[in-house]
């Protein structure tokens, strides 16, 4: 932390949010997560009233530990359900059962944290919308304050990957994985979960994560840990950068009082600009072109005037006042649309 | 070095022979030319090597590309008498008729040369009769009479039925060992005609082909009819009119030899300080502008291009790129022409005009692989004649320029008569193949035992596509095919327009036979339709005439294409994904807000390769 002071973007800086995720923190004993957030107050400058996100693993998640987290000033919990199936845990070797998530989830909304999420992954092989859809109740059901529901996608080089290429298993098509997606959108708009994002669906718009907003409108953020981004403003423009993701590295880099560096790399406004289309497509509230001039000094509508006409006509895109939004089938094929806007 | 060149004072034109290789293609014409120069020559086989590569090489660099192998030759008969044999290259194919033509008015004599195993192909036919319309003396040579498959009795008796030419007078060579050479040089000698023409009638100088030189511009190859050149005086073309003063003129050994005149008889070069080979036309005839011939050579033809197809690069930036490579190419193709063309779809090209399909792949090719570049061309096109309603007549090459059809009387279109030679065999898929394409009066003979020429006329746009290529398919490779340009006839002609999501792609419109035309539009969209990518929308492929819809593809959206998960602060990842994308968008054409790949156009545009 000493040494990601030293980073002369955040000199002054008065954190309002602190994430702790990535890998798995609840298995951290409640006095390690408190040197941590006290560092973080002490030597990073994090406001005493900062919004403190946990990420939590269900069998972590325990009366105790709970208190132990409201002590620390923890306001938000985010746990890892991922499914309440059974098969779907064992796909995804997970080491809980489908009741102690559940447990999970009351036992934090009982400890009573302002703002509770359950993360859920959807589209495993051979999923059915039916199974899909009586997960989506379930966790609804529980009332938590927000819910993350990842679709799975199957990446090259990944442990899923692997298992793809060798043939055991194969990837959702795509009109399934096309009807799942709206599936999540209407089902939790149902249940009292609009979305937001992509992925994202809160019961009310406070309740939005105060955290992961930052990422998506180039708020700074200062990452900590083995493979964390950072990004802040500077006199030269924006700059993102990030530590070595491996434990040797890392630590040796630390040990000899250096950052643990990996890359870095300067944002030209270019960069910029289609950073904050692709992420502003993905919100619900879309992309205020106002701000999006003024910020990034272009107007997008004028720039892409006959792409709009297209994207409305086909009803992927709309208009309202000064935003342009993705309409729900726009949302559903968002990164090909990304990368058809003109930016220059 | 070369000894010194006989031509001059002490040659008569009775020491004169100008002759013309004529042969199919592979046939070994030009290695038969390069043993005959070497034998003459008098040099060493690693010497002579050395020569011809210096100087290609040398003209590579200086990017001309060899293109006639005219060359004058001293010989020394057995008899100790030295003569000058001028041999005049010619080109190989139907498209240049029109030069092979000019080349022939410049000889008296033709060696026509016939692969020892493949025997008389059609090609050595067509280029006999027109030696033969223009009065040369024939002198059949049988090459290759080395290979294991050489059977020179079955092409003797080739050349006596299908050839008509007597056998016992054809001089069996081997081009590759340099066999029979010494008895063809005789043969040359005694059986070919010298020239005739008057030494001091006015000045009447074939112009047969012309060399482009970086350095002294156009060089005239010439053969003097009649009179005397010289430098110093004034020439002037009698068809273009234009007059030059005579700078140089010489003889075309392995180099140019400058020399004091070139007589009537003789063959050579003239450099007159001509820029660019541009404004010259081959056939034109040059006289003395003080004292100018009564008549031109007679026969003389402009070189008008048939075929026309729009030039346009595969990115849009090398455009400059492709300017430059037309002029350069210009100056050594005097028959390509050119003007800009622009296309909503491809950006800006040029309209070219060809004088034939292989002029047009030849053209193609040299862009291609000298000049580097990366192009797309639109669906070749014939040049119509077209009566309006209000009495005028037009020409028209592009589809963007077709009149609106209630504007339209009447469309001609040119047809040619085409000749095609074929095992028996196959003339049933053959005469299929000219009736698919509205062929019309076949006519049917047969040239030898089991090999049948049939004629019949065709429009020359049903030949444009992918004739070529599926006659050689239907044949397994025996059929050959010639053709002439007829007349003009009378056309159903329509205008087929390619719609993506209801937008015409310009470059894809074509001029197409009315009973061909949903055909042709059905194809275009099911090969759109399969290299176009998916998008996020629903896409619409249609053919139309004018409003009317008569074919139609669709490509499914994409549906589902959106990452899950976008945060913890590795936005980079997911930008530079994105910038990739768009990288590969960047070659793309936009057109209806659908993103249609470079490849999409070659794909569509290519010559038909499942059907052939």
């Amino acid at each position: 932390m000493r040494l990601a002071r030293d980073e002369g973007s955040f000199a002054d800086a008065a954190f309002d949010t602190v994430y702790l995720g990535g890998g798995t923190p609840s298995l951290a004993p409640p006095e390690e997560l408190g040197r941590l957030l006290a560092g973080a107050r002490t030597l990073l400058g994090a406001r005493p009233d900062a919004w403190i996100t946990l990420e939590a693993n269900p069998e972590q998640v325990t009366t105790a530990a709970c208190a132990a987290w409201r002590d620390l000033g923890i306001a938000a919990v985010s746990l890892g359900v991922q499914s309440f199936d059974e098969a779907d845990l064992a796909f995804l070797g997970r080491g809980h059962s489908p009741e102690q998530g559940a447990d999970a989830a009351r036992t934090a909304l009982a400890a009573g944290f302002p703002w509770v999420s359950l993360d859920l992954i959807y589209g495993l092989p051979g999923q059915s919308e039916e199974a899909w859809q009586r997960n989506l109740e379930t966790a609804a059901a529980l009332a938590p304050h927000h819910l993350s529901c990842y679709q799975l996608t199957i990446h090259d080089g990944t442990p899923f990957g692997f298992r793809a290429a060798r043939g055991e298993l194969a990837e959702m098509p795509e009109p399934a994985q096309a009807r799942l997606f709206s599936l999540t959108r209407k089902s939790l708009s149902r249940l009292g979960f609009p979305a937001y994002e992509v992925s994202n669906f809160a019961r009310a718009p406070e309740l939005r994560s105060r955290h992961n907003r930052k990422y998506w409108d180039h708020t700074p953020y200062l990452g900590i840990g083995l493979g964390a981004h950072s990004f802040a403003w500077d006199a030269r423009g924006a700059r993102r950068w990030w530590n070595e993701r491996k434990i040797r590295p890392w630590t040796a880099k630390v040990a000899a009082a250096q950052r643990p560096l990996a890359g870095e790399e300067t944002l030209d406004i270019a960069a910029l600009r289609l950073e904050a289309l692709l992420l502003g497509l993905r919100t619900a509230e879309g992309i205020d072109l106002d701000r999006f001039r003024e910020r990034y000094g272009l107007d997008l509508a004028a720039a892409n005037e006959a792409l709009l006409a297209r994207l409305t006509a086909e009803d992927l895109a709309e208009r309202a006042g000064s935003r342009l939004r993705l309409t729900p089938r726009g949302l559903a094929v968002a990164d090909g649309l990304a990368a058809r806007f003109t930016v220059a | 070095m070369l000894p010194a060149p006989p031509g001059g004072a002490d040659t008569t034109v009775d020491q004169i022979r100008n002759f013309c290789i004529i042969a199919h293609i592979d046939h070994g014409k030009s290695t038969l030319a390069d043993r005959l120069i070497q034998r003459c020559g008098g040099v060493e086989e690693r010497e002579f090597r050395n020569q011809i590569l210096d100087t290609m090489e040398l003209e590579r660099e200086r990017g001309i590309t060899i293109k006639s192998n005219t060359i004058s030759l001293p010989y020394t008969a057995p008899d100790g008498r030295e003569y000058e044999l001028n041999l005049i290259d010619t080109p190989g194919h139907v498209d240049f008729s029109h030069e092979v033509r000019r080349s022939l008015m410049a000889a008296e004599g033709a060696l026509l040369v016939v692969d020892a195993s493949q025997g008389v192909e059609a090609q050595t036919v067509a280029n006999l009769y027109l030696a033969v319309e223009y009065g040369l003396e024939i002198l059949p040579v049988i090459n290759k009479i080395d290979l294991p498959s050489a059977d020179p009795e079955r092409v003797m008796e080739e050349i006596d039925s299908d050839l008509g030419l007597d056998p016992f007078a054809a001089v069996p060579v081997s081009a590759k060992l340099g066999t029979g050479i010494d008895e063809l040089l005789a043969a040359i000698v005694e059986r070919l005609p010298p020239p005739g023409g008057d030494p001091d009638a006015p000045l009447q100088a074939l112009l047969f082909d012309a060399q482009y030189d970086p350095y002294r511009g156009a060089v005239l190859l010439v053969r003097v009819m009649d009179g005397r050149l010289r430098p110093g005086m004034t020439v002037r073309l009698m068809h273009s009119e234009a007059e030059h003063r005579v700078e140089e003129v010489g003889r075309l050994r392995l180099k140019r030899v400058p020399a004091d005149e070139l007589v009537a008889g003789e063959v050579g070069y003239l450099i007159a300080g001509i820029k660019s080979l541009a404004g010259l036309a081959i056939g034109d005839t040059l006289t003395a502008a003080d004292r100018p011939a009564a008549v031109p050579v007679p026969g003389y033809r402009e070189a008008k291009p048939v075929v026309f197809s729009s030039i346009f690069p595969m990115a849009t930036d090398d455009y400059e790129e492709l300017t430059k490579a037309l002029e350069k190419l210009k100056l050594n193709d005097a028959a390509l022409i050119y003007e800009k063309d622009s296309s909503a779809a491809l950006g800006f090209g040029f309209r070219c005009g060809f004088l034939g399909l292989l002029h047009l792949d030849v053209v193609q090719e040299r862009l291609e692989r000298e000049y580097g570049l990366s192009l797309i061309l639109t669906a070749p096109s014939v040049r119509y004649r077209v009566a309006l309603e209000d009495g005028r007549e037009i020409e028209v090459d592009n589809p963007s320029y077709y009149p609106d059809p209630a504007a339209i009387r009447q469309v001609h279109e040119p047809y040619i008569r085409a000749s095609l030679w074929m095992p028996e065999r196959y003339l049933g898929p053959v005469m299929e193949l000219c009736r698919e394409r509205r062929g019309t009066q076949p006519t049917f003979q047969y040239v030898a035992a089991g090999r049948i020429e049939m004629t019949s006329e065709l429009p020359l746009a049903e030949v444009l596509f992918d004739f070529y290529d599926r006659l050689k398919s239907l044949t397994q490779g025996y059929g050959s095919f010639d053709y002439e340009l007829i007349d003009y006839r009378p056309a159903d002609l329509v205008k087929v327009d390619i719609l993506v999501n209801g937008e015409k792609v310009d470059a894809l419109s074509q001029l197409v036979h009315r009973e061909f035309a949903r055909p042709r539009a059905l194809r275009y969209c099911e090969r759109l339709a399969k290299t176009i990518p998916r998008q996020q929308f629903k896409i619409a492929v249609q053919g139309a005439i004018g409003g009317q819809i008569i074919a139609r593809t669709t490509i499914a959206p994409f549906r589902k294409d959106v990452t899950a998960k976008c945060y913890g602060g590795d936005i980079s990842r997911k930008r530079k994904l994105l910038e990739k994308q768009r990288e590969g968008k960047k070659r793309m054409k936009i057109v209806g807000a659908v993103e249609i790949p470079q490849e999409a156009f070659v794909a569509v545009l290519r010559a038909d390769e499942e059907e052939a």
